[in-house]
Parts: C-alpha cells; sequence; structure tokens
C-alpha cells in the first residue's frame, strides 16, 4: 500500500449505511408495512382460540411470526431494490462514487443501511408480540391457574432468538436482491427476482432432499448444487420449536447464525464484484 | 525545475458502448488526446452527444475506457486514489432530498475524509461563499435549480479539491444563477484551482475559460487557448465617441496614407445577458437570501486548511 492510497474505511461504510437507514425511514413504504406488521400482530389476540390454554399463546406466537416473515420478506426485498436504484436513477450515486470511496463501501453500506431498517422492523414487531404475549400469559395464569403450576411456559428468550433468526435472514434475502440489483438495469425485475429467490429458498430443501432420488449423474450434480447455490430458509423456522420440550438448542441458533454471516458475506462480496465494473 | 504534473492528461480514450446483444457498438470517444495543465480554466465543448459526459465520467472512474489512458494528477483514473483532489457537480445534480443543505455537505466533507475537528467550520465556510447560507436549513427538496447547483458546486469544494468538475453547470439555471455561477468559477481560477468545466452556453465559456477542446461525434476537431482560437490577431478595433460622415471620409483618407483600411464601421452593443442583469435585481444585492458570497475564500483558511485531501 503506497502513502498516497485511499484504505477500505468503516467510517465511509458507516456514513453510507446511515444514509441508507434515514432514506428508508423516511419513505412511505416502511411505516406502512411497519404498521401493518403490528396492527396484525395486535390483532392476533381478537383472533385467538378461547380455550384459555397454551394454544392459544401459541396461536398469538404463530400469528406474529407469520406477521412478521410475510411483511419483512416484502419489505426486505421492496427496501433492498428502491434504496439501490433510487442511487442510480436519481443520479445521486454519480455524486458519491465521483468520490474517493471504494465499491465496495458503497455496497456493504446499502446492505447495512437496510439490514439496521430490517432489525428495527424485526425489534419493533417481536417486542409488541412479546409483549401481547406476556400480558396475555399472565391472564391466563390467573384465569386458569393449574395449567402453569410450574410458572410461565413460553421461553421468551427462545422468542427472541427466533426473531434474530428471522433477522438474519432477512439478511440473507437483501444480500441476494443487492446481488440482482447490482447487474439489473430495472427496480421492477429486481423486486421479482427477488421474490422468486425467496420462493426457491423456501423450497430449497426439496431439492436438497430429492437429489438422492435422481438417478441422472447430471441432474443429481445439478440439483445438489443448486442446493448450494441457494440458502435453506427453512433452517431458520424455528418457531414450532418455542415450548416444546427443551426449546431452542444454543448451539443450533449458533451453526445456523454462522450459516446466515457465511451466505451474507458470500452473496455480499459476489455483489460488490459484478458492481465493480458496472458503468454508472 | 521540474515541470508540474498535469491535472489531467488524457491520452488516445476510446470508449464504446455496446447497444445490442449482439455486440454492435457505439462509438462514444474516439481516440481522444488532450491535456489540462494545472491552474487552467478549461472548457469541454460539444453538440449533445459528442462524448464530453462520457470522457469526464471516465476522468472520473465511473466508466472504464475501451482504450487508451486517463490520468488525474498522474494517477489512473480507475484508481480511487485520482479522485482524493477532485470535486465534481454533475449535470442537473439531484441530491438527498430528505437532506438539508448543511447536512448535505456535511455528509459528503465527511465521505471525503475531513477532520471532525474542521468539519462544521469547513462546511459553514463553502455554504457562505456559495451565497447559500440563509437557505441551509432547508431540505435539499426544496432548491430551485439554481440553488441545487449552488449547493452542488458546495459538495464539490468541501475537501478543497485541486481540480473541480462542473459538467453543465449552467443547465436549466436563469441569466442570474448562470452569472453567479461563472463568478464563482472566476473565483476558483484566481485561487489557482484547475476547472474543467462543459456547457452549451458558449458565451459563458468564452468569459471564464482559458483553453478550450471542441468534441464531435467522439473525436477532438479543435484545441486550444481562446484567444489563439477566436481573436483576429491581423485586424483591430478602435471604439471613439460618434463621428460625422466627413470625419470618417477624413478617417478613411488618413489610414489609406499609412496603408491601412477602414475595413467595417458599426454600432457597439452590449450583451443581452449583460441588460439583463443591469435591469433585474439580483439576489444578495439588495440583502435577501443568495448571491454568492464575495467575503469568503472557499479554499481552507488557516483554520481548517489541512490537508483534507492527503488525509
Amino acid at each position: 500500500m503506497t502513502a498516497d492510497s485511499v484504505p477500505f474505511s468503516f467510517s465511509r461504510l458507516s456514513l453510507i449505511a446511515s444514509n441508507t437507514f434515514l432514506e428508508a425511514v423516511r419513505q412511505k413504504l416502511f411505516n406502512f408495512l411497519l404498521l401493518l406488521a403490528i396492527g396484525l400482530v395486535a390483532s392476533a389476540q381478537f383472533f385467538r382460540e378461547f380455550n384459555f390454554g397454551s394454544s392459544e399463546l401459541k396461536f398469538i406466537a404463530d400469528f406474529g411470526f407469520g406477521a412478521l416473515v410475510f411483511f419483512g420478506s416484502a419489505l426486505t426485498i421492496t427496501t433492498t431494490a428502491q434504496l439501490f436504484f433510487s442511487e442510480i436513477e436519481n443520479r445521486t450515486a454519480l455524486t458519491l462514487l465521483a468520490k474517493p470511496i471504494w465499491r465496495s463501501e458503497f455496497v456493504f453500506g446499502k446492505f447495512l443501511g437496510v439490514f439496521a431498517v430490517i432489525g428495527v422492523f424485526c425489534a419493533l414487531t417481536i417486542g409488541l408480540m412479546m409483549a401481547l404475549l406476556w400480558h396475555r400469559e399472565g391472564q391466563l395464569m390467573q384465569i386458569n391457574p393449574e395449567s402453569f403450576e410450574a410458572g410461565r411456559i413460553l421461553q421468551y428468550g427462545d422468542l427472541f432468538m427466533v426473531g434474530v433468526l428471522q433477522w438474519l435472514k432477512f439478511g440473507v434475502l437483501s444480500a441476494i436482491v443487492l446481488l440482482i440489483a447490482s447487474f439489473s438495469n430495472t427496480n421492477l425485475y429486481t423486486v421479482v427476482t427477488g421474490f422468486f429467490a425467496l420462493v426457491i429458498c423456501h423450497l430449497q430443501y426439496l431439492a436438497r432432499d430429492s437429489w438422492g432420488n435422481v438417478d441422472s449423474i447430471i441432474l443429481r450434480t445439478l440439483v445438489r448444487g443448486l442446493g448450494y447455490i441457494f440458502p435453506n430458509f427453512q433452517l431458520f423456522n424455528l418457531g414450532d420449536e418455542i415450548g416444546v420440550g427443551a426449546g431452542i438448542d444454543p448451539a443450533v441458533f449458533g451453526r445456523i447464525t454462522l450459516y446466515a454471516v457465511i451466505y451474507i458475506f458470500v452473496f455480499g462480496g459476489l455483489a460488490v464484484y459484478s458492481f465493480r465494473k458496472r458503468e454508472i | 525545475m521540474t515541470t508540474p504534473v498535469p491535472a489531467i492528461s488524457i491520452k488516445g480514450l476510446t470508449k464504446d458502448f455496446a447497444i445490442t446483444l449482439r455486440g454492435v457498438k457505439l462509438r462514444a470517444v474516439d481516440d481522444l488526446t488532450l491535456t489540462v495543465e494545472q491552474g487552467q480554466v478549461y472548457g469541454l465543448l460539444g453538440p449533445n452527444g459528442s462524448g464530453k459526459s462520457t470522457t469526464i465520467k471516465v476522468i472520473l472512474g465511473l466508466l472504464e475506457a475501451t482504450a487508451g489512458e486517463v490520468r488525474v494528477f498522474g494517477v489512473p483514473s480507475h484508481r480511487v486514489e485520482s479522485r482524493r483532489n477532485v470535486g465534481y457537480l454533475p449535470e442537473a445534480p439531484y441530491f438527498y432530498r430528505y437532506l438539508s443543505g448543511f447536512e448535505l455537505v456535511r455528509f459528503y466533507a465527511r465521505v471525503c475524509g475531513v477532520p471532525r475537528a474542521h468539519l462544521e467550520a469547513r462546511v459553514k465556510e463553502v455554504v457562505d461563499w456559495v451565497g447559500l447560507s440563509k437557505a441551509a436549513d432547508r431540505r435539499v427538496g426544496t432548491y430551485s435549480k439554481g440553488m441545487l447547483q449552488r449547493i452542488g458546486l458546495a459538495q464539490a469544494l468541501v475537501h478543497d479539491p485541486k481540480l473541480i468538475i462542473l459538467d453543465e453547470p449552467t443547465a436549466g439555471v436563469d441569466p442570474v444563477g448562470s452569472a453567479e455561477m461563472c463568478e464563482l468559477i472566476l473565483k476558483l481560477k484566481h485561487q489557482g484551482k484547475t476547472v474543467l468545466i462543459t456547457s452549451h452556453l458558449l458565451a459563458q465559456i468564452e468569459d471564464v475559460c482559458d483553453q478550450v477542446a471542441i468534441l464531435d461525434h467522439g473525436k477532438l476537431i479543435v484545441n486550444g487557448g481562446l484567444l489563439e482560437l477566436v481573436g483576429q490577431r491581423d485586424r483591430q478595433a478602435l471604439i471613439v465617441d460618434p463621428l460625422s460622415a466627413e470625419d470618417i471620409e477624413a478617417l478613411k483618407g488618413w489610414l489609406s496614407t499609412r496603408g491601412h483600411a477602414l475595413n467595417a464601421i458599426e454600432q457597439p452593443r452590449s450583451r443581452l445577458d449583460q441588460l439583463f442583469l443591469s435591469k433585474i435585481s439580483r439576489p444578495g444585492q439588495n440583502g435577501s437570501q443568495g448571491g454568492v458570497g464575495s467575503n469568503v475564500v472557499p479554499e481552507a483558511t488557516p483554520a481548517t486548511k489541512t490537508p483534507f485531501n492527503q488525509a
């Protein structure tokens, strides 16, 4: 490295990330989806089964996670694509990339900004859901104390871990969408392809399960390759483990976290490589 | 004494764009060679599609050259280091609409590595200098085109670059805004900055540039000093009080005895833009918002003059 070289800067990275975050939270879409998700989570208590038992709490938790996954996925894909293309289409990227910054700082700055936005979304949604569950569980403990002789049924730490895993899953999805955006010409193409990628990643386990049954070596290799290229989003769905047996194993949580981080770096790295030569 | 390295050195630059999947290419810049020396105000002229903006984007590392070499202060333009001493105002600039003028300039100052200790003073300095201090707390989304150009110039200057690239800085701006932009460019020139400017308004280029290059279909067709190119060295104009017909005849006779000819008698005219500017009230002249700040120099003051661009 020469004295005149410009090193990779985490300060610039965080500047771009914070600016991206600011832009996102000032968009109507974020506020709209956040309100919808919070509304849906809050409404779960009106649609519960009235048996005053643990299944009611499970229903509220499932409903809350459903809202988180649905709106979180939509928010991740649209926000990542929108925040990337707003820089290109509004030509603010011209001014920014004409400064002494690395394109990797730009791409990872964008990623971290979106990741922070999704983090806020997940924190608010999970926080509300946990508060509702805590409140309802307290009511049920008074109404039906024999069902709660051993204390509270729900493991709130597990709920938190599932929320974190969903956040990480959205991080992987955001990195995939950034990779698509890095070579795509339009926002619409990126969003549509992002939703396809989401579906593939959710169904990826089917490919993994089936490669052992495929006779053709070429097809088997192809299916196996696809199974490695696309992350398995089913791994992140540990909601069913909540309140069952010993709950979520911290070692499993750690392995899934590592799995997500590796995929984020791989897809993020590919996005940087693709964007490096992009003509602005 | 060593010769200073040119601010911009372009050798044999060619840039092709693929326009079909079958590999058909459009040549935007064709074997362009030119040099911009330090301290010059250099005008890059040409009709739409002549390759001016493409050339600027290659200089800024936003596009990759198909062939040839571009260096900025001796550093190849594709390297990040080459942009350390460059400020850029894009054509019809769009900035983050949700930021205020101060926040926007502060953001770019931090991106360029202006030290935190001098950040606020430097931001205020350049915002004052471009005459936007009274509007700097407003969101950029509420700015007029002229104000956008001025805040754009502020962000281009905030890290005290040696080279400033202005792509159509007066496009879509009214005559007042254009005149103010020209004043700012002349101030930069007096401070020894190198300025590369593209414009369709040739009269303005003529007012501020030392050197011009004209591109057409990506090729360099004219390059040289402004006086060399448009000055008529074999002729002179004398502007005198009104003469009677007899006086004119006498003058012709006097000139003819000395071997000269009176080629033309014309009524001198002031330019329309000068008339316009003299008749309307310009911002800043009556104490209202705007007008270019004239008392504050954009060059980093001793307090803020740290080597931002060498940091």
